[in-house]
């Protein structure tokens, strides 16, 4: 415990309190502390204590074949972990030189679309929970089931997918399976309403995210906060717009982006209210790419022993978390010589000292749900 | 008075949110519920309801199994073990030990799809709870099994060619990335 610097009065002698909010705490999503300086209710200091999840998955790079790399980049982002195996495959290609298969881009396309849409409803379920509204969870949880069943129909998986590979995909995707996305997608478009009409305009709610803890646009840009977190500043930006990559650019779809229609601009409001209308758009996705998946195989021919040429890559793919990148550098060997992962929510940690201070411990949690981090992706 | 009015219309709004989601929770009471009681009251094993692609617990059918230790190879985690000795009397090459430890085993798959003959595949089963982590190392191997020769010309003995194609098929339908079980759909 330190001295404050400012004294209550001379009656009056005060001290800030130092208490540790996790790592076990269940509203920080996973093991992540926060070291927290407290005057009563008001924060005076956040600080995000990362590392409790730490599996040298960077590391393990090195060790392992770059197909056999493919499932343990599942694990750096077990809510997303399509668009992991995707960025890694991504840079393997472009290392390679190796071409997708379409159908397998499309394929990607679609898994991928699917697991934002799962990623998207754990966040803006939790978000209810932490902020006490505990029945819209077990709702979107319910959705989210519906899209575990069709992971598991595609590539045998429910959470660690292992689908796409380097040229393509692992399993082709099935036509009754692609029915079943449709009815779902059917099924889905009004739940969102529904959802709404529960908890996003729900006034308790609202009054709870509205004008805290909102982030400039300059910001944003100094501390690097990408994706939902971005767009909700007011941002347009996209990596599938503006560094598009797979079939990104032939499909149709807005990027929503924050208004401030409850509050100030960039607020927790807007960052849970892109995240819902990022949903509908990725439904939009879905239903373009279901229409225009060709025919043909769904993985190009690659060597069991891949060796790909020396050099190094950085590539880019919208996660559900913004952009996230894969760094790999290639010496021509069976292994890669590093492996790098750059993820949204890592960045996200920085910002919270910045703007936690004057905020309540209450609206910490509410920060950090709308912030969408995600531990295991911070620590890697 | 304006107060009066922002306090008044605070209430309201928070009253109406409420009770409209108030009425979305109990229209649920109309709707099919959808949690089950696992496992007592459920109509079948859940692991019939699986998907065919579905990874659970690796299965290896030594029977057809022809010793190349591609899965061994391929597992990026080495959780595949394999010990192949030669028989000094018989001359022939036996399995000593083949053992998976489904402790260590992440369930990627790739093991099941390098097989040629389909012998190692996931099974539909998950339930692998027990009091000893040495009881999650799978033996196949409890006594030296001779490894399989895949005969020229398709294979003869019934009771082999049965098994061989299970595995075919099971590779046929677990892994179609080149697009041979599906078409493109009509928009």
């Amino acid at each position: 415990m330190s001295e404050a610097p400012h004294n209550g009065g001379e009656a009056f002698h005060t001290e800030d309190m130092t208490i540790s909010m996790g790592p076990q705490h269940p509203s920080t999503h996973g093991v992540l502390r926060f070291i927290v300086k407290t005057d009563g209710e008001v924060m005076s200091e956040a600080i995000p204590d990362v590392g409790y999840l730490h599996r040298s998955i960077e590391k393990i790079g090195e060790k392992v074949t770059w197909h056999g790399y493919v499932p343990y980049t599942d694990r750096a982002d077990y809510l997303a972990a399509m668009f992991t195996n995707q960025a890694f495959c991504m840079a393997a290609e472009k290392l390679g030189g190796i071409e997708v298969a379409r159908r397998g881009e499309f394929c990607r396309v679609i898994a991928c679309e699917l697991n934002r849409i799962a990623s998207h409803l754990i966040s803006v379920g939790t978000f209810g929970q932490d902020i006490g509204a505990v029945t819209p969870f077990l709702h979107a949880l319910r959705e989210r089931e519906t899209i575990n069943n069709f992971m598991e129909e595609i590539c045998g998986a429910r959470l660690t997918y292992n689908y796409i590979r380097i040229g393509g995909v692992g399993y082709d995707i099935l036509p009754e399976t692609c029915a079943r996305v449709r009815e779902f997608l059917d099924h889905f478009e009004p739940i969102v309403d529904e959802y709404n009409r529960l908890l996003s305009y729900n006034k308790i709610f609202v009054e709870r995210l509205a004008n805290i803890a909102a982030i400039t646009r300059e910001d944003a840009f100094q501390y690097n906060i990408v994706g939902p977190n971005l767009r909700a500043c007011g941002l347009k930006w996209d990596i599938r717009r503006d560094i598009p990559y797979s079939v990104y650019p032939e499909l149709e779809f807005d990027i929503p982006v924050g208004t401030g229609e409850k509050g100030t601009l960039g607020d927790c409001y807007d960052r849970y209210i892109v995240r819902i209308r990022e949903m509908e758009e990725s439904c939009k996705i879905l239903r373009q790419c279901l229409k225009m998946l060709p025919k043909g195989p769904a993985i190009a021919k690659v060597a069991r022993k891949f060796k790909p040429p020396a050099g190094e890559v950085y590539v880019r793919v919208e996660a559900p978390r913004g952009d996230m990148g894969f760094y790999v550098v290639s010496d021509g060997s069976e292994y890669p010589y590093r492996v790098r992962i750059r993820t949204g929510s890592f960045t996200a940690m920085s910002l919270i000292d910045k703007i936690s201070r004057g905020l309540m411990v209450a609206d910490l949690i509410a920060l950090i749900a709308s912030l969408d981090v995600d531990a295991p992706e911070i620590d890697r | 008075m304006s107060t009066l009015v922002g306090y008044v219309n605070n209430i309201t709004e928070t009253v109406s949110t409420i009770f409209e989601g108030m009425a979305i929770t109990f229209s649920h009471f109309a709707r099919r519920p959808m949690t089950i009681q696992y496992p007592d009251r459920i109509e079948k094993p859940v692991q019939e309801t699986l998907p065919l692609r579905y990874r659970g617990i690796l299965e290896v059918d030594l029977d057809i199994c022809t010793g190349c230790l591609a899965c061994e190879r391929v597992c990026p985690i080495t959780c595949i073990t394999i010990g192949i000795e030669m028989n000094k009397e018989t001359k022939q090459r036996a399995f000593s030990h083949f053992d998976i430890d489904i402790c260590k085993c992440m369930y990627c798959g790739l093991c099941a799809e390098i097989c040629p003959t389909g012998s190692i595949r996931h099974s539909q089963e998950f339930e692998g709870a027990c009091y000893n982590p040495a009881g999650l190392v799978r033996h196949f191997a409890k006594e030296p099994v001779p490894l399989y020769k895949p005969k020229k010309g398709g294979e003869t003995d019934p009771k082999l060619a049965m098994k061989a194609e299970v595995g075919l098929k099971y590779l046929d339908e677990f892994a179609t990335p080149e697009g041979k079980a599906a078409g493109a759909e009509e928009g």
